[in-house]
Formats: structure tokens, C-alpha cells, sequence
């Protein structure tokens, strides 16, 4: 339909009518219902319907220009500041439709944080890039509590015991690892719910990589993750669910142990068996 | 067969063409940095001879010569009323002080030759007298060594302008006015100084106590007013066009008349100024304000555009942090875009002063040439700018006008040279890397 005007003919062939796997899970934090988005006239997401599980992680994985980032970047409307963007369909934290001209994207975006691909921390010192959230929301009521906030923000994102001795030096200054760390200390310092994660580690070596990956796994303890990744490894490492999109349509989703193992459609089996993408 | 090796040259082949060809591309390339060589040379040699020629007049401006008397400080003379008021001095006869002074070092008599002797030196010499005894009225009632400036005609004969050999009827001073400051020179009362009346001094018909510091107070006013209007109003446009302003017609409209205005001949904002500021809401003319908000309006374009371009070079990821931490647009705005994008503001800024220094044009339209004596006290005392004062000068025939409008020009570069030092300063100070 929509995806025959797209100029990859040969891949659109076998794509599904409808999601392979189960969408739905028991206790969603977030939920997505028939999301389409166009940038102006070319439409990037189309019809995808999808929930998020809370204190889950999952992934989303599929070439690049599949639509990935976008639907994640819809999650907490970041596509907001990009004019020609045009979202339809319903996409709802806890139960709230968050496109609802009533919501505020200020407090929506301190509850669904953002990690983004490069990492961005302000050209300002790591004590004020962590104390930034919390200071314009005025989450702390006091000093201490911000010093603490910081603090604990510093060790959930496992950086504190290298930057305790010099936070009041820049942000930019630290190595490109813990510039990541950084901001994952930074979007988890104003408490949010859930955590977006925009190929955190594309920018990174293998060792900052695997720090990253297993602040990951601490992280699902307390917060809903969705992560984009390109790296199928990562996404099996990190992941409980995984959700493969294509040219705009999520293919298949489902347990990552499955659709690592099993996948259900044909496309995804390419895909992650390195065919195509 | 001839299917496979079509199109296909043998390595030996295309590397001996690639050499046949590589005289012709060097030789090219020399030619092309000479060109640049040329024209950077041409331009120097242009620089160089307007430096040269500003200098060689302009720093002789600086001085002028000054002569040493012994003046008798006469109280009863000097101050009449005994209150030492500035109105009881203006009546006392400081001019037959100093005349007396200086008759008695030229050694003139006679009707005539006293005229000769006072024609050497300055009238503002009382001046100077007056301002000494308010400073320090126990100098009165006894004899001070003071210098005074000597007159431009003067200046001009000892500075070698106008000829001994030149016959009499033919030049400013007389025989015996040549006699009376040979006698001077004789006794070594005559001094060549750094000329304090040129940067104390305001604008005066008498070359030798011209100065530029009423301009110049003018022009620090006037300047005062363009930032305090052009900056804030600059760089809220820039801001609200860049980050806020809805990408429709209107704002179009708004875009391309910004750019246009940059372009506009700076005396169309003069007569701007004199129709709207002095025409309709009937301001008085002359002043630094209606001065300072004419070259705002000149300023304003190159503020804005500078400020655009310097916000638009804050890379987005800065932007996505913050409005990813639940920054509103306005917070990520003020925190962090308008910070990282000030020091290209304050260069554009500092660039933007420096034309508005510069500018004549607008300024006299509203009438910033007038002749004004006094300094200006406030930004509604009327007043002149460096430049009018440059060209004003540069009307006068008197030979220490040509070299005073030399070094007002030098002070006028100066001036130009250190605010575009600071654009260049705040630049290198401020520049963050990400």
C-alpha cells in the first residue's frame, strides 16, 4: 500500500499485513496503537501498534532508514521540534495518551528520558550536567539534596568512583565512554520511568560498550528501557523482547531468545541471519 | 574481445598520460597562487601608503610648539572683585598679564610691535591662566613660569610650512613677528610638546587649541546608546526568527527585509532619522541619542544576522539533550543554546559598533555636524562624533587642521583596531569545543 511508493521494491515484497508475534504484554508501560508518522509527504512509520513492558527491555533492531529511531524519538515526542513531522494513531504512558493537546511534553520528558547515539553532554561541568534535570524541575529541595541526587545518579550510572574527584571539571572533558555514562547518570537524575536509548553505543569501543551494556541490565531493575540498536549481538545481550522493523512496519516482535532462535517471518530471518540490512 | 578491453588503458598507458599532463597542472597551480600573491601585494601596497600617509601627517599632529613666560600673577589684575570667582576672572585683564609677560621676553615696544608680539601667541592662553589660578589661587601674587600654545600661524613658521624667504606681504606673520620668536627661540622658551589640546581639547575656529575629546565623548555616548538599543533587540530577533518564529510568509517577508536593510546606504537611516525623531516627535537636533538610535537601526541588520548564524552553529545534539531532559524550548534557549552561541553574538556586536563608529553620513543628517564647543554631559547635550569632527576638519585650510584631521584619524583607527582585537579576543576567550 503506502510502502509500494518507497524506492526499495525488492524488500517490500515479503512484508507482513500485520505484526508476526505477539504485541501485546501483561503489564505495558507504554503502548503504541496503529502510529503512523510522515515527514512531510513520505511516510516513515506505518501502522505499527506495539506495548512496552514495564521494567523490560526492549530493542529495536532493523536497517537503517527502517523507521526505528523515529517510532522510539515518537515515544517521548522529541519529533515534536522537527515542523513537518505528523504523528496519527495513539501512543499512551500508563494509560494517558501522550499526543493529547492537554499534555505538557515538559513533565512528559522527565518521565521518559532520552540517551541519544552521540553522546551530548553540556559544555558545563558533570556535578551541572546531572543537576541540570533536577534543578529546572525543581525535583531537590535543597542543596544536599541535589549533591546527593547527583550523587547516586553518578553511581546508578556507574561513573561516580571515576569522576567523584573532579566534578566540577567539564563534562566534555571525560573519555567518550563516560561521556555516555554521563548522560545516562544525567536522564536518570530526574527519576523518569522510562529510558529511551538511541544506539547508545554506535559511538563507542567494545569496552565502553560492554560497561554500557551492563549498566543495561542493572538499570531494568527500576526503569522501562527501549534501546535502538544495530548490533544483533547487542540486542540479544540486553534484551528480553525484540522488535524488527522494516522500511517503516514492525515485521516481528516477540521474546529475543525467540526471534533470535525462531523468528517467525522470513524477513527477520534474513535479517538476522545477515542476508540483508 | 573488444567488448573486454574497451574503455580499459594499461596502467603503463594512463600513468604516462597522468605525467604528460602534470607540467600544465603544476604550472597552473603556480600561476593561480601568484594571482593570489599579486593581489594580496596590491592591497598591501594600498595599506601601506594610507598608513604611511596618515602617519607621516598624524603623528606630527600630536605635537604642536608651546612657549614658556614668566608671568607675574598680578592679583589685583587678574582678579578684581578679590573673590576668586569664576565671573571675577573673566573681568580681570589675564590677556594684559600674559601680553606683558611676553613683551618683556620679546623685548617689544611700540604700538606695533606690541600687536606683533600678542599675535604669537594663542588666545586660549588666558584660558589656561584662569583654569591655573582656580586650580591653585596661591600662585596669584607671585611670578610662575607657564606655557602657553603659541598661535597656528606660528606653529606653522617654526614647523618650517611657512617660508622666511617668502616676502612679506605674502605670508601670515609679519618681519617682526619673525624677530620676536628668533629672540624666543634664542632664549629656549620656545618648546615642541605632546599637544594636550588636541586630546583635552573640543572643537575650536583656533587650529592650535583644537582637540578631539568633545567628539570623542560624543562618539563613546552615542556608541553607549546604539549597543544598549541594538544589542538586546538584536539578538531577541535573532533568537525568536531562529528558534521560535513559525517558517510561514510573514516570517519570510521578515527574513528577506532583514538582509536587505543590512545593504541599505547608511544616509537613507540619516534622513530616516531626521524625518521621523526630529520631524515628528521634534527631538532636538545634534544629540547622541537620535545619533545612537539611527545607527541602532544601521547596527541592528548585521547584529541579527551574526547572532542567527552563530545560534544556528550550536550543533543540535546540545539542543536534544536538553529538551530530552524536559527542558522547555525557552530553557533550552537561555541555558544553553544563547550561551553557546554569545561569543559569535558579541563578535557580530563588536563588529557592528565598530562600522557605527565609523559612520559620518547618518550623523549629518541629523545634524551631529554642528560646531559645539562644549562637551557633551549627557546623551541630550548636543554634540559631535570622531568622524564628523574627521570631516569637519578636513574643511579647514590652516596647515595644524591637516595635521590635527591626521591624528584624530589615528585615534579614530585606534579605536577600531582595539574593538575589532576585542571581537577577536572574545572569540578565542569564549569558543567551547563539543
Amino acid at each position: 500500500m503506502n510502502s509500494a511508493d518507497q524506492s526499495h521494491n525488492f524488500a517490500t515484497a515479503g512484508l507482513p499485513a500485520e505484526t508476526v508475534g505477539d504485541v501485546h504484554v501483561d503489564h505495558p508501560r507504554m503502548t503504541a496503537r496503529n502510529v503512523d508518522v510522515f515527514y512531510g509527504d513520505k511516510q516513515a512509520i506505518d501502522n505499527v501498534t506495539l506495548d512496552i513492558g514495564e521494567k523490560q527491555v526492549i530493542s529495536f533492531i532493523g536497517p537503517s532508514g527502517c523507521g526505528k529511531s523515529t517510532f522510539l524519538r515518537c515515544l517521548n515526542r522529541m519529533n515534536d521540534t522537527i515542523d513537518i513531522c505528523r504523528i496519527t494513531g495513539e501512543i499512551a504512558l500508563d494509560g494517558q495518551n501522550i499526543y493529547d493537546p492537554k499534555i505538557d511534553v515538559v513533565p512528559l520528558r522527565a518521565r521518559v528520558g532520552m540517551v541519544f547515539q552521540k553522546p551530548n553532554p553540556f559544555p558545563k561541568s558533570i556535578f551541572d550536567n546531572v543537576a541540570y534535570g533536577p534543578r529546572i524541575h525543581g525535583i531537590a529541595t535543597s542543596k544536599d539534596e541535589l549533591n546527593d541526587i547527583v550523587e547516586s545518579s553518578l553511581e546508578r550510572a556507574g561513573l561516580w568512583n571515576e569522576v567523584k574527584d573532579r566534578l566540577h571539571q567539564p563534562g566534555t572533558g571525560l573519555s567518550g565512554g563516560q561521556q555516555q555514562r554521563l548522560c545516562i547518570a544525567r536522564a536518570i537524575a530526574v527519576s523518569p520511568e522510562v529510558i529511551l536509548m538511541d544506539e547508545p553505543c554506535s559511538a563507542l569501543d567494545p569496552i565502553a560498550t560492554a560497561k554500557i551494556e551492563e549498566l543495561i541490565a542493572e538499570l531494568s531493575s527500576e526503569y522501562t528501557i527501549v534501546i535502538v540498536t544495530h548490533s544483533m549481538q547487542q540486542a540479544a545481550r540486553v534484551s528480553q523482547r525484540t522488535a524488527y522493523f522494516h522500511l517503516g512496519k514492525l515485521v516481528e516482535v516477540g521474546n529475543t531468545d525467540q526471534i533470535f532462535t525462531n523468528p517467525q517471518h522470513e524477513m527477520t530471518n534474513n535479517y538476522i541471519t545477515g542476508r540483508f540490512g | 574481445m573488444s567488448d573486454v578491453t574497451k574503455g580499459r588503458i594499461s596502467p603503463d598507458v594512463a600513468a604516462s598520460r597522468v605525467a604528460a599532463g602534470l607540467a600544465a597542472r603544476r604550472s597552473k597551480e603556480k600561476r593561480f597562487q601568484l594571482y593570489g600573491k599579486i593581489a594580496i601585494g596590491i592591497a598591501l601596497a594600498f595599506l601601506v601608503t594610507l598608513f604611511v600617509s596618515i602617519f607621516s601627517k598624524g603623528i606630527p599632529g600630536f605635537f604642536q610648539h608651546y612657549v614658556t613666560l614668566e608671568v607675574t600673577l598680578d592679583r589685583a589684575k587678574l582678579d578684581p572683585a578679590g573673590d576668586l570667582s569664576v565671573q571675577s576672572l573673566y573681568d580681570g585683564d589675564a590677556r594684559g598679564v600674559i601680553r606683558k609677560a611676553l613683551y618683556e621676553a620679546t623685548g617689544a615696544s611700540g604700538r606695533s610691535g606690541r600687536k606683533a608680539a600678542g599675535k604669537i601667541i594663542s588666545g586660549g592662553a588666558e584660558q589656561r591662566l584662569r583654569e591655573a589660578v582656580l586650580n591653585d589661587p596661591s600662585i596669584l601674587d607671585t611670578t610662575q613660569s607657564m606655557t602657553f600654545a603659541v598661535d597656528d600661524d606660528v606653529d606653522s613658521f617654526l614647523r618650517g610650512f611657512i617660508k622666511r624667504e617668502t616676502p612679506e606681504k605674502d605670508r601670515r606673520i609679519n618681519d617682526r613677528m619673525i624677530g620676536y620668536i628668533d629672540t624666543l627661540t634664542e632664549q629656549g622658551l620656545i618648546s615642541f610638546q605632546f599637544s594636550d589640546y588636541l586630546i583635552f581639547g573640543s572643537a575650536s575656529r583656533n587650529a592650535e587649541m583644537a582637540g578631539i575629546f568633545g567628539a570623542l565623548i560624543g562618539s563613546i555616548l552615542t556608541l553607549a546608546v546604539c549597543l544598549v538599543l541594538s544589542f538586546p533587540m538584536g539578538v531577541a530577533t535573532a533568537v525568536y526568527l531562529e528558534e521560535f518564529a513559525p517558517k510561514n510568509r510573514v516570517t519570510e517577508l521578515i527574513e528577506i527585509n532583514i538582509n536587505n536593510l543590512a545593504a541599505v546606504p547608511s544616509v537613507v537611516f540619516g534622513i530616516l532619522g531626521l524625518a521621523i525623531f526630529i520631524g515628528i516627535f521634534g527631538m532636538p537636533r545634534s544629540i547622541p541619542l537620535i545619533g545612537g538610535v539611527v545607527l541602532a537601526l544601521m547596527t541592528l541588520p548585521t547584529i541579527i544576522i551574526s547572532s542567527r548564524a552563530a545560534i544556528r552553529a550550536v550543533p543540535p545534539s546540545i539542543r536534544d539533550a536538553a529538551l530530552g531532559v524536559g527542558a522547555s524550548r525557552m530553557q533550552t534557549m537561555l541555558h544553553h543554546v544563547v550561551p553557546l552561541a554569545m561569543p559569535g553574538m558579541l563578535t557580530g556586536t563588536i563588529i557592528g559598533m565598530a562600522q557605527a563608529l565609523g559612520e559620518t553620513a547618518p550623523l549629518l543628517m541629523i545634524g551631529m555636524v554642528a560646531f559645539i564647543v562644549d562637551v557633551p554631559g549627557s546623551v541630550t547635550d548636543p554634540g559631535t562624533v570622531l568622524p564628523v569632527q574627521i570631516f569637519m576638519w578636513a574643511d579647514f585650510a590652516e596647515r595644524m587642521f591637516v595635521l590635527k584631521t591626521s591624528a584624530a584619524i589615528m585615534v579614530l583607527l585606534a579605536f577600531l583596531i582595539l574593538m575589532n582585537a576585542a571581537a577577536i579576543i572574545i572569540r578565542k576567550k569564549l569558543e567551547r569545543r563539543w
